[in-house]
């Protein structure tokens, strides 16, 4: 059995089902993708193994823990952490502190041990800046640590929001459209990025648009059609399907 | 890069000069009557500086606070009227308004923006009815009459400068405590609520709790003030504990600036003592300290609508614009390498 486990999973907002009966296993050290056409249910997938949306039916499970229906912190306790397809980081802050808030199931310190400064929590303060520099420059943010997160440039903070997951120190990472609005240099930094992070020892499921990334770092892909999976196989595999390449000529017959 | 250990030394400077006016005030000051005033901002700094983590920092409002307030002031000056020693009755006071925070938390901070506004407010309102209505307790709307002052045992805060300086000794704590906090990780997690809760569940903080906390802490807050209020003036009423006193609150913590403490204090100590302030400015004519004084609900109001359209930022912004400035100045004076 895999790291991350999904078994029929089924969303339905009204009538639309968004996400149907999906099942699919992610093994762990590999880089796993999710593709299909807007509104295949992508995102809504990630609401669903991350606890923000509770599925109609269907179990995830992780690590051999089932999450289902569980809350989103108690996830990213466990070692599950998400980045949002719109990133949302904390603007007012700054960017170290925004991977510092990253760190928030690392560190221990509450209201009174902070209240008092005592030493264990001067000691955890320092030991978590030193982390979140260190972060900072894996994801090459380094000299950028005490500028506002909301004054960074689109591509810059695509790579913050990673750098504040990898914060909680996850085992698995799940990146919705993470090449979004990004150009070809800062694309390939990313890819570049996403390798050392799963060299690191993460594993990683990233939902994605650019099929050259794709393509290019996964080691498997699942494809979601208007909620159901429709093929699931290696880069190679996947490009030939013809359930795939109908569902992409069918999106691109509709944009015509 | 030259800048951050430049505003830090300025900051210490700033707090350090400020301490030592806090502590010289009541051996210069000979006028009864600003000291009073003076006191009254020690006071309402206690109740702000819980407020300012809940509605700066956090970003959950409260129209209610007067209520946590009153709960400290009535339960202590009860208390202490029936003889109990001072030190208990603030326990008591204190926790009787932590817990009616808990009991207000519970249910309302799972609400958003307006239904969190309106919760409190109600609560406000019920619990001012409720002070005006259980007379065997509080006296009703005659008030409580005859609250001893603070002591204990022979130490008894009975003089002007005695009460003065123990008001601002408590303040001055809890102002470092809860600066303390702010730049730690509750703070930074309070922040994190603020800017997005979606966001702040994603990095694995447990947002309702946290709120919960919050709110019980500056509700804690509010009651220790309201007990230091008692025990100060003797004398309590239901006048004191109004909807007009919540939003004063809310407008020192917007005035001071979102986020920001050192701004909070500011905020408190320019609205606490705008009504009286002849007692600073000499030359004031007294025709216009009535005129503040009658107007003073219509300035808050304005104040906080003028805050919130026009200087987000609050006093806060704007100090931070100006170190900024300061900053970059010294860096081309220092040649233009940084
Ligand atoms: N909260 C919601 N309420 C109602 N419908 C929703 C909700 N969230 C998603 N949907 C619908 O569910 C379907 C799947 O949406 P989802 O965002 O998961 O797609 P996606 O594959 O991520 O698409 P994209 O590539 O555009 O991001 C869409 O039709 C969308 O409109
Ligand atoms: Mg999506």
């Amino acid at each position: 059995m895999g790291m991350l486990s999904v078994q029929g999973i089924t969303k339905r907002f009204g009538g639309l089902t968004a996400v149907d009966a999906v099942s699919f296993e992610v093994h762990e050290g590999t880089i796993h993708a999710i593709i299909g056409p807007n509104g295949a249910g992508k995102s809504t997938a990630f609401n669903l193994l991350t606890g923000f949306e509770k599925p109609d039916a269907g179990t995830v499970s992780f690590e051999g823990a089932t999450i289902t229906g569980m809350r989103p912190h108690r996830i990213v306790r466990l070692g599950l952490v998400r980045t949002f397809q719109n990133t949302v980081l904390f603007d007012d802050m700054t960017v170290l502190e925004n991977v510092l808030v990253g760190m928030h199931v690392r560190t221990r310190a509450g209201f009174i041990g902070s209240a008092l400064a005592l030493p264990r929590v001067r000691t955890e303060e320092r030991l978590a800046a030193e982390e979140a520099h260190r972060l900072l420059r894996l994801v090459d943010l380094g000299e950028v640590a005490d500028a506002r997160a909301g004054d960074l440039p689109h591509g810059r903070r695509r790579l913050l929001e990673i750098a504040r997951a990898l914060g909680s120190r996850p085992r698995l990472m799940l990146l919705d459209e993470p090449a979004a609005g990004l150009n070809n240099a800062e694309t390939a930094q990313l890819a570049e990025t996403l390798r050392r992070v799963r060299d690191s020892g993460v594993t990683i499921v990233v939902v994605e648009h650019d099929m050259g990334l794709v393509m290019d770092v996964s080691d498997e892909i699942v494809v979601l059609n208007e909620g159901r999976k429709i093929a699931e196989g290696p880069p190679l595999l996947i490009q030939k399907d013809p359930a795939v390449i109908e569902a992409y000529l069918g999106e691109e017959a509709v944009d015509a | 890069m030259a800048a951050v250990p430049a505003t830090r030394t300025l900051r210490w400077a700033l707090a350090a000069i400020a301490g030592g006016l806090v502590l010289a005030a009541p051996f210069v000051v000979t006028d009864k009557y600003l000291l009073r005033i003076l006191t009254f901002v020690g006071i309402n700094l206690i109740m702000v500086a819980g407020l300012s983590l809940l509605f700066g920092y956090a970003g959950q409002i409260s129209l209610g606070h007067a209520a946590f307030y009153g709960l400290g002031a009535y339960t202590s000056g009860f208390l202490a009227k029936l003889g109990v020693a001072w030190p208990l009755a603030l326990v008591a006071g204190v926790a009787a308004a932590a817990l009616g925070g808990l009991l207000l938390a519970l249910p309302s901070l799972r609400l958003k923006g307006h239904y969190l506004a309106m919760a409190t407010l109600g609560f406000g309102e019920i619990m001012l009815f409720f002070f005006t209505e259980t007379e065997v307790i509080t006296g009703g709307s005659n008030g409580l009459r005859g609250i001893p002052p603070a002591g204990l045992g022979p130490l008894v805060a009975d003089t002007p400068q005695t009460k003065y300086l123990l008001v601002w000794a408590v303040a001055c704590v809890v102002l470092l405590l809860a600066a303390n906090v702010v730049r730690r990780r509750p703070g930074r997690a309070l922040r994190a609520i603020h800017g997005s809760e979606m966001a702040a569940q994603a990095c694995g903080i447990d947002t309702v709790r946290m709120k919960v906390q919050v709110f019980v802490i500056s509700a804690a807050l509010g009651g220790l003030s309201g007990v230091l209020y008692a025990h100060y003036v003797g004398f309590i009423s239901p006048s004191t504990f109004t909807l007009h006193y919540s939003l004063v609150l809310v407008t020192m913590v917007a005035l001071g600036g979102m986020g920001s403490l050192a701004g909070a204090v500011a905020g408190t100590v320019l609205l606490t003592m705008l009504p009286y302030a002849d007692a600073i400015i000499p030359g004031l004519s007294r025709a216009t300290v009535e005129l503040l004084q009658d107007w003073e609900s219509d300035i808050h109001g304005m104040v906080l609508i003028l805050v919130m359209l026009f200087m987000p930022g609050g006093l806060a912004g704007w100090g931070r614009s100006f170190l900024a400035r300061i900053s970059v100045r010294r860096a081309r004076s220092a040649g233009g390498d940084a």
